[in-house]
């Protein structure tokens, strides 16, 4: 059954389709949420959040509309009031940064952790409007059109925009690799934390 | 092509998704153009990364029975849930005067009405009035940034015969994300009333290895083991055995492994 039936049933008032969505998609969207708020609690308090409103609002789904694009309509938005209620976060200390992830041992990093670490690190200072379109395409799997739709922008400005977002974030690796603690390259109004 | 031409093609490059006859026209520039052929290079190796990263993992257990609570509420009819079990501040900060004024309003009917042996309608509906205003007010507690504020919020669980569904919610949301350890031994108390309910041991259970503060794990520890018996006993087997934990904690978690055979 594809997302778009469950969704007119849940419309329709099979309340229970919607655990079924809600299996299919919540590891997305919190990994989704997860890069754009950098804070795991506020990742997972967002996707109920989502599955709450898809609740109060589903008589708006309309027939024919792709449910994920709807849905991370409503992720987005929903990111978006978390974030009208908090004060943005205080930029980190270098050292935090220089943090490896949880669990892992310093000692074995390997030459491609260090990279996936450093990358990571440089997706957090990469502005939130284009890490989102990265997370979109590349953690996400959607395609030019689907984002387009999602943002209401034309196909070939979601093109160039990614173009510039890859280019930007190599920018920052690099500079990431030269040893500097953080790039102020056109950096994010909010600086997260790797998690 | 020349270079400027290439730039609107690279993202469908990066993506695998470029016509063959557009990505023939691409690959013939690089041949000869050494700048945009690093430059592709570099983008190819970044995306290549990207793609490396593993997804943020999440909590699929607790957050299934989290959205089960929340469906749960739903069905049953309070749709204000809204923003993760937490409603907002806003939301709730009159009802403290509204409960008030339903218990001034209280207080004058019954001056006015003569006592009867049979059950006034119009008083059990203001008593339902008034269970549903104590709900609103301990939902509207839970919230506030005062952590003396949120315990009272949980305290005050305690005056609503049975609680519905949102507060069970909120009380478990408490539980989990609650950052003062004193509200959160508090709810660990008031959920003890609810351990009848599934959702309530399920959530206790899932909120056992959330927590980092070796009080509150033991509290948590005693009450699955007083209310979920058998139910928890994979969870303990998994505290009893962690090292990176408080001596104290895994002591309690063998004990109580024993306790429920």
């Amino acid at each position: 059954m594809t997302d778009e039936a469950l969704m007119t049933a849940v419309r329709d008032g099979d309340l229970a389709k919607l655990g079924l969505l809600f299996e299919r998609h919540h590891a997305g969207l919190f990994d989704f949420l997860s890069w754009m708020t950098g804070d795991r609690t506020a990742a997972e308090d967002l996707v109920q959040d989502i599955f709450v409103r898809i609740l109060k609002y589903r008589s708006t789904y309309r027939d024919g509309g792709s449910f994920e694009t709807w849905l991370y309509r409503i992720a987005r938005n929903a990111r978006a009031d978390y974030f009208r209620t908090r004060q943005p976060l205080e930029p980190l200390a270098a050292e935090a940064f220089e943090r490896p992830e949880p669990g892992a041992n310093p000692m074995r990093l390997l030459e491609a952790d260090r990279d996936r670490l450093r990358l990571k690190r440089a997706m957090l200072q990469l502005r939130e409007d284009k890490r989102e379109l990265l997370v979109l395409t590349r953690f996400r799997g959607m395609s030019h059109e689907q984002i387009a739709g999602l943002l209401g922008i034309e196909i070939g400005a979601v093109k160039v925009r990614i173009h510039r977002a890859v280019k930007e974030l190599r920018d920052i690796f690099l500079c990431l690799s030269d040893g500097n603690p953080s790039c102020d390259v056109k950096r994010s109004t909010r600086t997260l934390q790797i998690i | 092509m020349r270079c400027e031409e290439i730039h609107p093609h690279l993202a469908d490059h990066l993506a695998g998704t470029l016509l063959p006859d557009v990505a023939e026209q691409v690959a013939e520039h690089l041949r000869t153009c050494r700048a945009c052929a690093a430059e592709i290079e570099g983008l190819d190796e970044t995306w290549q990364l990207l793609g490396t990263i593993p997804p943020h993992e999440a909590d699929s257990p607790a957050m299934r029975a989290r959205f089960d609570a929340a469906l749960d509420g739903f069905r049953s009819g309070f749709t204000n849930t809204a923003k993760t079990g937490r409603p907002g501040l806003l939301t709730y900060s009159w009802l403290g005067l509204a409960a008030a004024a339903v218990l001034v309003a209280g207080v004058a009917l019954g001056r006015q009405t003569a006592p009867t042996p049979e059950v006034d309608p119009q008083l059990t509906m203001l008593r339902d009035e008034l269970r549903e205003m104590r709900q609103m007010v301990t939902l509207s507690l839970l919230q506030q940034q005062s952590a003396s504020e949120r315990l009272r919020g949980v305290s005050f669980t305690s005056q609503i015969d049975q609680p519905d569904s949102e507060v069970t919610v909120a009380l478990l949301e408490t539980l989990m994300h609650d950052p003062n350890v004193n509200v959160r031994l508090a709810t660990i108390d008031a959920l003890k009333r609810l351990s009848t309910r599934d959702v309530v041991r399920r959530g206790v259970i899932d909120a056992l290895p959330r927590q980092t503060s070796p009080l509150v794990q033991i509290a948590l520890i005693d009450f699955i083991v007083e209310k979920s018996g058998r139910e928890a006993a994979e969870t303990l087997r998994r505290f009893s055995m962690d090292e990176m934990l408080d001596q104290a904690v895994r002591a309690r978690a063998v004990q109580g492994l024993q306790q429920i055979g």
